[in-house]
């Protein structure tokens, strides 16, 4: 009723390599990897889309030159139940799941995850904001491998695993091959994973923290509080008992070529007595861990020394809840 | 490829790759220029439209990813008799838009935000528009305009 009378492209054109590009929105994961599967052997390229947040954007701004051509898009936002968020429990151990398309909004509404794991919530509230929060999904940021997501780090400190599915082989069940990655394995460099081009994320699980013993933080450091991409930030969960650390893991967004789990500061820690724990020690394992880099966002030098001090935050901070 | 999907309370067809983005078959096939174009990747949220009462980026949807769903922008927010909406009218008296290019989508972050929270905090109203990035206003005049059309909303519904 208001349009615009005034002269205006009748066209719409698709960001470059995608003009002709064929779109299929499959209900079920297997029918998604199915058409996968199905491109690779008719030698026809072919990509996933989820929230667009990182492949339309990119796409958009590529030159023509540089594009290549993308035969088949598989969108899995029309996924049935893909927005799933479930407990289970494995070796005793209380576990969240989330499916394949679940966002940073979801996160921070869900019931379960605002009272098992609150800091889920915490961080997608820094992703963006609420237009980015809505579409960006925990698989698709895993899947595109920014060493920058906020969401993979968060992930790392709650020991992740990513759920693949391929599809169904010759004989095999009908429901498709699932493997299982721990995402400390997944990420093998800048933005190069473990995945296969025929691989779906279908599911993360996440160990919930110990309620009773556990220091669980989010950290990030940017330009801004909101639509600023992380220059340092850190997920903690750190678990100590009768005095000693039995439980640390770390997850470090934007100081390496991959989300990072500082092994050594977590080795360093755990099995430790808390009186015994020094910061100039923590300080020299983070300085074995990680060596940032200059880039457009930061330089290395400020990179360490906010990493540094996120570190010891986190430390003095459970350190001094469990006196 | 001919894409359906429901615009502002109406069905609409257009004819559009299913990789266009949404931004491009809004303005272009569907005639709705309301929905502006800053950035382009995800930063300033002038593109915003709502997909099913979300306030998503319409630069970062595919137009055949929204095969079946409805969305509204801007041209879709007035009164049902149409006039400006009460959160319309105070964007305008508290001087809470001035270039106007962020406003349809501030207008869009606003509308969800008072949909799912008819008394907001200023708090939840910084973070239901920290996606929309204005130039002009310094933000508090736009704050001020959300907080005071939710304010008439709840008494004209406690009026009744």
């Amino acid at each position: 009723m208001l349009e615009s009378t005034a002269k205006r492209p009748r066209v719409a054109h698709a960001p470059a390599g995608l003009e002709a590009t064929e779109l299929v929105r499959p209900k079920t994961a297997v029918d998604a990897v199915k058409a996968l599967a199905e491109a690779a052997a008719n030698q026809r390229s072919a990509m996933v889309l989820a929230g667009g947040t990182d492949v339309i954007v990119d796409r958009h701004l590529l030159s023509v030159e540089r594009a290549h051509t993308v035969d088949l898009v598989v969108d899995v936002t029309g996924i049935e139940g893909f927005r799933t968020i479930a407990r289970e429990f494995s070796v005793d151990r209380e576990r969240l799941v989330f499916a394949g398309g679940v966002t940073y909004w979801d996160l921070r509404q869900d019931p379960l995850v605002l009272q098992k794991i609150p800091m889920l919530a915490e961080m997608s509230k820094d992703v963006g904001a609420v237009q980015i929060q809505t579409r960006g999904t925990l698989a698709g940021n895993i899947a595109t491998a920014s060493p920058a997501a906020d969401g993979v780090a968060a992930l790392m400190a709650l020991d992740a695993n990513v759920h693949l599915l391929s599809a169904p082989m010759a004989g095999g069940s009908a429901k498709g091959e699932e493997r299982v990655v721990p995402l400390r394995e997944f990420f093998t460099g800048y933005r190069k994973t473990a995945m296969c081009p025929d691989e779906l994320i279908v599911r993360i699980d996440v160990r919930v923290p110990d309620p009773a013993t556990a220091s669980v933080i989010w950290r990030k450091v940017g330009t801004r509080l909101a639509q600023s991409i992380s220059k340092v930030a850190l997920a903690s969960v750190l678990e100590v008992q009768d005095g000693t650390v039995r439980h640390a893991r770390f997850g470090m967004a934007s100081v390496a070529a991959t989300t990072h789990p500082l092994s050594q500061v977590q080795s360093y820690l755990e099995g430790r007595a808390i009186a015994a724990v020094n910061a100039a020690e923590v300080d020299e394992a983070l300085a074995r861990d990680i060596r940032p880099i200059d880039d457009v966002r930061s330089t290395g030098e400020y990179r360490m020394h906010v990493a540094r001090s996120l570190v010891r935050g986190v430390v003095r901070r459970a350190l001094t809840q469990a006196k | 490829m001919m894409l359906r999907m429901t615009v502002n309370g109406v069905a609409r067809e257009v004819e559009a790759p299913p990789l266009a983005r949404l931004l491009d078959v809004l303005r272009g096939p569907m005639g709705l220029t309301g929905t502006k174009e800053g950035c382009g990747e995800g930063e300033c949220g002038a593109c915003s439209v709502l997909l099913d009462g979300v306030p998503v980026n319409s630069c970062l949807v595919a137009a055949g990813q929204c095969e079946g769903h409805a969305l509204t922008t801007v041209e879709g927010l007035h009164d049902p008799s149409g006039a400006l909406s009460t959160l319309q009218r105070c964007f305008v008296d508290d001087g809470g838009a001035q270039c106007g290019i962020c406003t349809p989508g501030m207008l869009v972050a606003a509308d969800a935000l008072l949909r799912a929270n008819r008394n907001p905090t200023e708090d939840q109203v910084r973070d239901a528009i920290a996606g929309n990035i204005c130039r002009c206003t310094g933000y508090q005049r736009i704050v001020d305009a959300i907080l005071h059309a939710a304010k008439l909303v709840a008494e004209s519904q406690g009026a009744r």
